[in-house]
């Protein structure tokens, strides 16, 4: 069809993902967000009628440019002493399409810099989007941008995809458990070749932003008072971010850190962002915070996390083992053996070995149990459980799309605007891949 | 979540040992075989609560440095226990625990103020002798996990019992949490975690 790549766009509750097809990590990672000058409203919900700025009608009413007048990302937040910063998608789902379709506007034109008649576009979703999210967001990309293509590919798929490129993967599967942690929440998701099994997903409330503030808590705890107050949670973040790892038994892990301090315990230097008065100059003064148990214990709510929460108490492997057990009995072996993280928040460092030993150990111990009850007269065959990491975790749903977008049959599955024209937006309600309405 | 481990729960004869406390690290035991490692033994509250209550803590200390007796492993575990809310009670050995591990947590309240070491063991000593509660009594904060001693004489020895686990805690815990004079912060952020949502 066209030898232009494809824009890869992976529009998430923290973070947006911009970038070409057939690249190995987005051309840009920024905060969804948007800076506008209206005034937030209390709620949280839209100010503005929830539909595309044409249709809501107080355009006419704004005599000016005003409704210009906005920023995305990171600028959206340097500005939000000035402006209201709003965030479009809540939950992995689309809240405002007028803020939304703004936030595409400025992500094609001013970052991207393309001209969307020219390439197709990959967007994507959460699992159990509405049919009617979908349809808004073919509206707006073929209406107002007139982009050439559209796919919306769900997020747990294209991170299966993306698993592709780990040695430990010998099969291109589409079946597997995906484990996406994010800033906001955590998702365990079961697909069957290429299907979500959408009954079976299960959610966790820790991800990235609860292990940010944990850390911050241990820090506040231990007193430490180098850390600046407005700089609090960017230290705990960078410490969660370059600091921190997955350690097998936590008991043994005190131990260690007594018994050999000057390897384990660790500093972070910092500069106050703030200039600070020394002597007749105004000067960024250093300070240092000590690291310390904050390196195993962060991580370890994922795996513990009572430590931290008190609503929330079911470990993650215990998650990922219901989440299994409630799927369809047929799949739940190739369930166990291909469980592929995704997210930033899965990136610690032996992360996935933890994971799989505390899995396997449940497994482990049901087969067991089975067999003794049968009184040793069957005997099981074992199952693999086998929890991939790869190099690509943080950005994977945007790598697997950008993975999928370079296939030739790609171009065969877009909805083209032809097609729109001829039979409106309905058509994203149907999925090439598979065949089938859905 | 880390337990204390089961090996303290021996099976010893009830009758035959009764009332047998031994708690300084530099008694020989005299009850474990010599080949056992583990010499710390701290069998009970019965599971029959009233009936039959019997109390028979044995704890026979140390014959050499490398081995660790109740003490030194609620010392061990006491950080990484004190992050959670739930412990499930398998044994005996672990009511002990749980009983010591509050006992660290009140003791580190009690060095916020970071006294000397010498002054730390004097006010921790005398923490550990001044006026406790023991199960039974109205203000045990643990009561429904353990069991009461059935008379008098009884409640005066599991009081002795507790009174010389708490006073060789307040000397140890000090050794453990002091480095350069003062109290470690690595012993002191715990302070405020309270373990099980409990305190002395």
């Amino acid at each position: 069809m066209s030898s232009l790549p494809v824009v890869v766009m992976d529009n998430g509750t923290g973070y947006t993902k911009l970038g070409f097809s057939g690249n190995n990590e987005p051309s840009f990672v920024f905060p969804t967000a948007i800076s506008t000058h209206e005034s937030p409203s209390a709620s949280g919900a839209p100010s503005v009628a929830s539909k595309p700025s044409y249709l809501s009608g107080n355009l006419a009413s704004k005599r000016g440019i005003e409704d210009l007048d906005f920023y995305i990302g990171d600028e959206a937040l340097a500005n939000s002493k000035t402006m209201a910063v709003h965030n479009p998608i809540r939950h992995g789902q689309i809240e405002n399409w007028d803020h939304m379709e703004r936030f595409w506007e400025q992500s094609i034109f001013k970052y991207l810099r393309c001209e969307p008649e020219d390439h197709a576009f990959m967007l994507t979703e959460p699992p159990l989007n509405p049919p009617e999210n979908r349809e808004m967001t073919a509206e707006i990309m073929f209406e107002t941008f007139n982009v050439k293509g559209l796919y919306i590919a769900v997020q747990a798929v294209l991170a299966l995809a993306a698993s592709w490129t780990s040695n430990k993967v010998n099969e291109q599967t589409l079946t597997g458990t995906v484990i996406d942690s994010g800033a906001g929440v955590t998702h365990v998701i079961p697909v069957a070749e290429g299907y979500v099994i959408g009954s079976s997903i299960k959610s966790i409330p820790i991800a990235g932003r609860d292990i940010s503030k944990f850390v911050q808590q241990l820090l506040r705890e231990r007193g430490e008072t180098g850390i600046p107050p407005e700089d609090s949670l960017y230290v705990a973040e960078t410490i969660k971010e370059q600091y921190s790892y997955v350690c097998p038994d936590i008991v043994k892990e005190f131990k260690k850190y007594e018994q050999e301090p000057d390897k384990y315990f660790k500093k972070y230097d910092g500069i106050h962002t703030v200039t600070g008065k020394v002597g007749f100059y105004y000067v960024n003064i250093p300070y240092s915070v000590d690291v310390g148990f904050e390196r195993f214990l962060a991580p370890e709510i994922f795996f513990n996390p009572e430590i931290a929460s008190s609503d929330f108490l079911t470990p993650l492997p215990e998650v990922v083992d219901n989440v299994i057990q409630s799927s369809p009995i047929d799949t739940r072996r190739g369930l166990y053996k291909n469980i592929v993280l995704s997210g930033g928040s899965t990136m610690y460092k032996d992360f996935d070995k933890r994971l799989q030993r505390d899995i396997k150990r449940t497994v482990d111990l049901r087969v067991k149990m089975s067999e003794d009850l049968s009184g040793g007269a069957m005997k099981a065959k074992p199952i693999d459980v086998s929890v991939i990491s790869h190099k690509k975790q943080r950005h994977a749903v945007w790598f697997g799309g950008s993975l999928l977008a370079s296939t030739p049959d790609f171009n065969s599955y877009c909805h083209t605007k032809a097609e729109y024209d001829e039979y409106g937006p309905s058509i994203c309600r149907h999925n090439r891949v598979f065949g089938s309405v859905m | 979540m880390p337990k204390a481990a089961e090996c303290y729960e021996l099976e010893l004869g009830h009758h035959a040992c009764k009332y047998r406390w031994i708690l300084s690290r530099h008694i020989i035991p005299s009850l474990t075989t010599a080949t056992s490692s583990r010499l710390a033994i701290s069998s009970f509250f019965p599971s029959k609560p009233r009936s039959e209550a019997m109390l028979l803590w044995v704890s026979t200390m140390k014959s050499d440095a490398s081995s660790e007796d109740i003490i030194d492993e609620a010392l061990n575990l006491f950080r990484a226990n004190c992050l959670f809310r739930n412990f499930e009670i398998k044994g005996n050995a672990d009511r002990v625990l749980i009983y010591l591990i509050l006992f660290i947590s009140e003791c580190l309240s009690k060095l916020a103020k970071s006294p000397s070491p010498g002054d730390a063991v004097k006010q921790l000593s005398t923490l550990a002798v001044t006026n406790f509660a023991i199960p039974g009594d109205a203000t045990f904060p643990l009561n429904a996990m353990y069991s009461h001693p059935p008379d008098r004489g009884q409640a005066d020895q599991l009081r002795i019992y507790i009174q010389q686990l708490r006073q060789e805690m307040a000397v140890r815990l000090v050794e453990r949490v002091y480095v350069d004079g003062k109290p470690s912060k690595w012993w002191m952020c715990f302070q405020k975690r309270k373990f099980m949502g409990l305190a002395l």
